[in-house]
């Protein structure tokens, strides 16, 4: 178990630091950031002194020392844009993106499961063709559309929700649907199919043979094990909606964690856009890792596998 | 500086002492540069609370003068934050701020300022000639190795009375220190002193008509009215700076009344803006020109050396149809490349739509069945309004395909002189007619292609010219020049569109010509406040 999980920190660490090679120099891909910082016709000597001051004279491969340094240090760097310490707006815009994400995995869950139970109990009947259009819409109307499509429902013609912003419950309401149905879809086409894989199997028969109610079969000992996939994919999900949540934060101007990535791209400010992706990736990663050593303490047949 | 026997500095060059004398404040008077009364309009108090629906994030480098970048927005703030010594004021470009007078020396080489009495930045200290020295060496914004390499020093007579000695005399000086720059902005020197750079930056002071009050990183920044401001008392108690990136929200948010101005709205949007009872459309022209570059008119073998053949572009371009369909004909068409709200601005003839004669002249030309014109490179932002254009060169023969490239790609392969064929562009640099001609067509510009020698040795001319008339002579020369060999064919000066909700009674757009924010923020006001 031991020398288990030492190899798989030791895939987690190289899959950091590849993520961090590949950011680096892909946001170097996009172009100089201070062809943004100044109007056309400013002079070289404004263009060089804002390369200097980021410290962009410099060659790559010294950039991306100092980067890994700070970064082995908790220094993310400064924001050229904010002119401040990444992690302070990361930490400042988290509390926003952990909000708005519980609401959202919470609206999922709740849409995703019962309606993904019903799809596979009442297989082929109205609920399940109700239960895939939904999920089909979910999965293919971008989020934008959706929130665009909210906010004039119910922000100007019907007047119920304010628009845009935070700060109230009600600010919470638009932006958490939008976010979450296209996880609700997801989460609601796997529980369908992980049901009926469990409804399908010899326990679930014996269970049935030995008369016991259609109710407690499903939700005493089919839910248990269909579940597992579901909340599985629901951790991965949650950081997603924390750290990517770029459309939805930029369409109801929600000061999360994606909207920090959104402005970061826009204003090409590779400090800002290196530590999102970092610190989401280092999320996912920590997730993974996680799930990996709980697969292996449940089962450990995956432990002498690896 | 050097001290006097009466204290008082002197000035290295003449030794005489700086303090004004009465006579100065006399020749001032005669020369009309004396600014308005120190007396400031007090109005009611300040009332109610206004929002903007702000298109951009703030970023706090926008709440210290020391960074101004050369662009316009960060004066989205600093005009509610900040005052200047001078700055564009309605009707007066520049006008006097912090400095109530100013004057040159006829030899060029001095600048003397006069400081308004009695003003005080937000904290209530008094705004002096040692915080007008300190932000001056201070500033590290666009263009400030322009303005250290050419101001020899800065001496302080009294706290009212500072001058600035020039190497060299600089016709531009007061360009560059009242608008290109951020160096004429004036901060606190004991309070940044105390605080830093980063402290300034996260509570900044200013001596502008609105103070500090709070600022969230993405989300707003609230700003509350100084009453004490020197030129008026605000209209409104509090402002507040609500970014809305998405410009749907921002008009949704406009419709409910979350907030009272919306900045930024595309025609289609605005058009609802039109529709909807109570809201107004309020349509700024700033200072960015927008016309078609022709890089290869240096080249003997390109249809684009013949000067005729570029006249017929600028003939094709339907300019009318496109600005009622882009900006719902709030552009102001414009047969010059440069701002016409610029210092030495040349007024050219009226743009003329006629594809007629734009095909007699290519036939003349020896075109008479068109020709390929490659490619019609823009910045992907604009690319409807490249798509127009291009309809247009089109219907008369100009055969060319739209190449949108991606901002940051445009600009570098701009500046990188990379483009060929036709490139559509604009600038909104601050600045004067020479700054913009020295970037864009005297040799060596960073986005001239090629240069005519006439051009650079008028600008040389110019360059060192301390007579204003004989200057403008100079330079209407050029603009003229450059209109007749068509180097570029101008297409528009872009309107900002924005939208203003029904309570605001005064929105302050368009009073300052060329800016295309809502200030002076002081003179906003809301109805029955």
């Amino acid at each position: 178990m031991k020398q288990f999980i030492i190899r798989r920190l030791g895939y987690s660490l190289i899959s950091l630091i590849v993520l961090s090679l590949t950011i680096f120099f892909f946001v170097r891909v996009t172009g100089d950031p201070a062809t943004l910082l100044v109007e056309p016709g400013a002079s070289e000597a404004d263009i060089a002194a804002i390369h200097h001051q980021f410290g962009l004279d410099r060659p790559l491969v010294v950039q991306y020392l100092l980067f890994m340094a700070n970064l082995a240090r908790g220094d993310l760097g400064q924001s050229f844009y904010y002119q401040m310490p990444v992690s302070e707006l990361y930490l400042s815009r988290l509390p926003n993106s952990l909000l708005l994400a519980a609401v959202a995995m919470s609206f999922s869950l709740l849409i995703g499961i019962p309606t993904g139970i019903l799809a596979a109990v009442r297989v082929g009947s109205f609920w399940d063709s109700a239960g895939k259009l939904f999920a089909l819409l979910g999965l293919s109307l971008p989020s934008f559309f959706v929130g665009l499509l909210m906010i004039l429902f119910f922000s100007v013609y019907l007047g119920w929700l304010p628009s845009s912003g935070s700060g109230t419950a009600l600010h919470l309401i638009m932006p958490a649907f939008a976010l979450g149905w296209y996880f609700a879809a997801a989460h609601m086409r796997l529980m369908r199919s992980s049901m009926l894989e469990v409804l399908g199997s010899e326990y679930i028969k014996l269970a049935r043979l030995k008369g016991l109610p259609q109710a407690l079969v499903i939700g005493k000992h089919a839910l248990k094990n269909a579940l597992t996939p579901v909340l599985t994919l629901a951790g991965i999900n949650l950081v997603l909606m924390i750290n990517v949540a770029v459309i939805v934060e930029t369409v109801f101007a929600w000061p999360g964690v994606g909207r920090l990535l959104y402005e970061g791209v826009s204003f090409r400010d590779f400090p800002v856009v290196q530590g999102v992706v970092i610190l989401g990736g280092a999320m996912i990663v920590v997730v993974n890792l996680l799930v990996d050593i709980l697969y292996a303490v449940i089962d450990p047949r995956i432990r002498l596998e690896t | 500086m050097t001290a006097s026997f009466d204290g008082g500095p002197t000035n290295p060059r003449r030794g005489r002492p700086l303090r004004a004398t009465r006579r100065d404040v006399l020749g001032l008077a005669a020369l009309g540069l004396a600014g308005a009364t120190a007396t400031p309009v007090h109005a009611a108090a300040p009332a109610g609370q206004l929002t903007i629906g702000v298109h951009i994030s703030l970023a706090p480098t926008w709440f210290d003068p020391a960074e101004t970048a050369g662009i316009i927005t960060p004066f989205l703030v600093m005009y509610a934050l900040h005052d200047a010594m001078l700055k564009p004021l309605p009707g007066q470009n520049p006008g006097p701020c912090l400095a109530e007078s100013w004057t040159a020396s006829p030899d060029g080489l001095t600048y003397d300022f006069v400081l308004r009495p009695g003003v005080t930045f937000h904290n209530g200290d008094p705004v002096t000639a040692e915080d007008v020295k300190f932000s001056f060496e201070r500033y590290r914004g666009t263009e400030h190795a322009t303005m250290k390499e050419r101001v020899a020093s800065v001496d302080i007579a009294d706290p009212r009375h500072v001058r600035f000695n020039l190497k060299a005399p600089w016709p531009d000086f007061v360009t560059f220190y009242s608008s290109a720059t951020g160096a004429g902005w004036i901060v606190p020197k004991q309070y940044v002193e105390k605080v830093g750079d980063d402290g300034f930056k996260r509570a900044p002071i200013g001596a502008g008509p609105y103070k500090f009050v709070s600022f969230t990183p993405g989300v707003e920044l609230v700003l509350e009215a100084h009453d004490q401001y020197w030129r008026k008392t605000p209209g409104v108690k509090r402002i507040v700076m609500r970014v809305i990136p998405d410009e749907s929200t921002r008009l949704a948010a406009l419709k409910r009344g979350e907030v009272d101005i919306a900045l930024s709205i595309r025609a289609e949007l605005a058009e609802e803006v039109q529709r909807t009872p109570g809201l107004t459309l309020q349509a700024p022209v700033g200072s960015a020109p927008y016309w078609m570059y022709f890089p290869e008119q240096w080249d003997p073998k390109s249809p684009w050396h013949d000067v005729r053949v570029r006249r017929a572009a600028a003939l094709a371009i339907d300019g009318k149809t496109i600005n009622q369909a882009l900006t719902l004909g709030f552009s102001h068409l414009t047969n010059s490349a440069f701002p016409e709200n610029f210092e030495y601005y040349w007024q050219p003839p009226p743009p003329v739509y006629d594809p007629e004669q734009a095909r007699h002249i290519l036939a003349e030309a020896g075109f008479p069945s068109g020709f390929d014109a490659g490619s019609y490179t823009c910045d992907i932002a604009y690319a409807n309004l490249g798509e127009a254009v291009l309809n247009n060169l089109v219907a008369v023969g100009i055969r060319a395909r739209l190449r949108p490239l991606e901002r940051v790609s445009f600009f570098a392969g701009f500046g990188d002189k990379k483009f060929r064929n036709i490139i559509q562009g604009a600038s909104g640099a601050f600045g004067n007619l020479a700054t913009r001609l020295e970037a864009f067509v005297v040799k060596g510009g960073t986005y001239a292609y090629g240069n005519y020698p006439e051009l650079d040795e008028l600008f040389a001319r110019q360059a060192t010219e301390l007579d204003r008339a004989k200057r403008e002579e100079l330079l209407f020369k050029m603009q003229q020049i450059v209109h007749e060999k068509a180097i570029y064919a101008p297409i528009w000066q872009l309107a900002f569109i924005c939208g203003v909700g029904p309570r605001v009674a005064q929105s302050s757009f368009g009073l300052i010509k060329g800016f295309v924010y809502p200030a002076p923020y002081e003179e906003l006001t809301l109805k029955g406040a």
